[in-house]
């Protein structure tokens, strides 16, 4: 375990810009499992995010000097960890990932509801259901396209507000806001298959 | 308000952050709408049911992988902290170069064009140094406060996106 001064952002950091390796284990040691949840979450399979960690702690030790504070440490390393992510994947084979257009409520031309809407909320709080539900949320995730996916992992799974989301993401607060709402009505809707489905048999 | 605008205005009801005026259109709409309840109360249900997604945990012997990669990589740094500096330095300036470059042979991808137009017009320093190479070839290296700036504008880039366009 690091010493407790390197618990400090700017500690950290003058400490990383001289190359210290007590600043490197400090920071490995903070950062290194929210990084790799992040770099899961995009990459979603282990080698992969293994490889993307070691980039991300390569290039944060060594843009360390570069680093000016207009945001927050952690913030500067999230964006780093899923441009790393962002561009491993475009070097991949694209990964099958459902239109989520299919997945949009639909209406009449007057606006709407075109097909019954049941609620289901009761049924979710079945105590059994949480894990299969966890797992089921998990595999829709991994079917949306990265545009809609870092969205939601950074705002759901990280509990980031929606300006931090922008900020890392480089897109308006609006935009952030608008993918959001489109990923989550993509979950309503598979939710929603899912336990219709598990009713009629 | 009809269902379908309702539906759009979801995320803002739930968030608290909803106008006066739209807030009476919505609940009067939603007062005598069934589906629209129960898509309200579903949609609900789905954000705490995201919400609740943990991240993946790192096993363990990955963890013992990466720590040892990690502090050797910082070893390495320490002892060729001055060539990797060095080589820092010449990437930010060729990506500089390459962003003017493409700004002045209209290559740049639509996305960054905008954003790097909007840069230009409100930073004083960068929209003088742009017009005084009035299109032409740019100067190099070009003056370091410029440098600066435009090093800074590609860390805000949106991520995913390579600046140039082919
Ligand atoms: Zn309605």
């Amino acid at each position: 375990m690091a010493s407790e001064r390197l618990l400090d952002d700017n500690v950290l950091l003058e400490e990383l810009r001289v190359g210290n390796p007590e600043a490197v284990e400090a920071l490995f040691d903070r950062f290194h499992g929210k990084i790799y949840g992040l770099a899961m979450s995009i990459v979603k399979n282990e080698s992969d995010a293994e490889e993307a960690v070691q980039d991300v702690f390569m290039t944060v030790v060594r843009k360390a000097h570069t680093f000016k504070g207009n945001s927050a440490l952690y913030s500067w390393i999230y964006r780093i960890c899923v441009n790393t992510c962002l561009m491993r994947l475009r070097g991949k084979r694209r990964h099958e990932t459902v239109s989520i257009e299919e997945f949009m409520p639909m209406f009449t031309e007057d606006g709407m509801h075109a097909s019954p809407i049941d609620d289901w909320s009761k049924e979710v709080e079945r105590k059994a259901l949480d894990k299969e539900l966890g797992r089921m949320i998990r595999k829709s995730t991994e079917n949306l396209s990265e545009k809609y996916r870092v969205v939601f992992v950074l705002s759901d799974v990280e509990g980031l507000s929606n300006e931090e989301t922008a900020k890392i993401l480089g897109l308006t607060v609006p935009a952030v806001k608008s993918r959001l709402h489109r990923a989550r009505l993509y979950m309503r809707e598979q939710l929603s298959r899912y336990l219709s489905e598990g009713k009629s048999h | 308000m009809n269902c379908k605008e309702l539906v759009y205005l979801l995320e803002d009801y739930l968030e608290g952050t909803m106008e006066e005026h739209l807030m009476r259109d919505f609940s009067a709409h939603i007062e005598k709408c069934e589906p629209c309840k129960n898509f309200l109360k579903t949609y609900d249900t789905t954000r705490i049911l995201c919400r609740k997604m943990k991240p993946e945990e790192i096993p363990a012997e990955v963890r013992t992988r990466l720590k040892e990669f990690v502090m050797e990589k910082g070893r390495e740094y320490r002892k060729d902290i001055e060539k990797y500096r060095e080589r820092a330095v010449c990437e930010r300036r060729e990506q500089v170069a390459a962003l003017i470059g493409a700004y002045v042979s209209h290559r740049l991808s639509p996305n960054t064009s905008a954003l790097f137009e909007a840069h230009r017009d409100r930073c004083p320093k960068c929209g003088a140094f742009l017009r005084s190479i009035n299109g032409g070839e740019a100067p190099s290296p070009v003056p370091l406060e410029v440098e600066e700036h435009l090093a800074e504008f590609l860390e805000t880039l949106p991520l995913g996106e390579s600046p140039a366009s082919g």
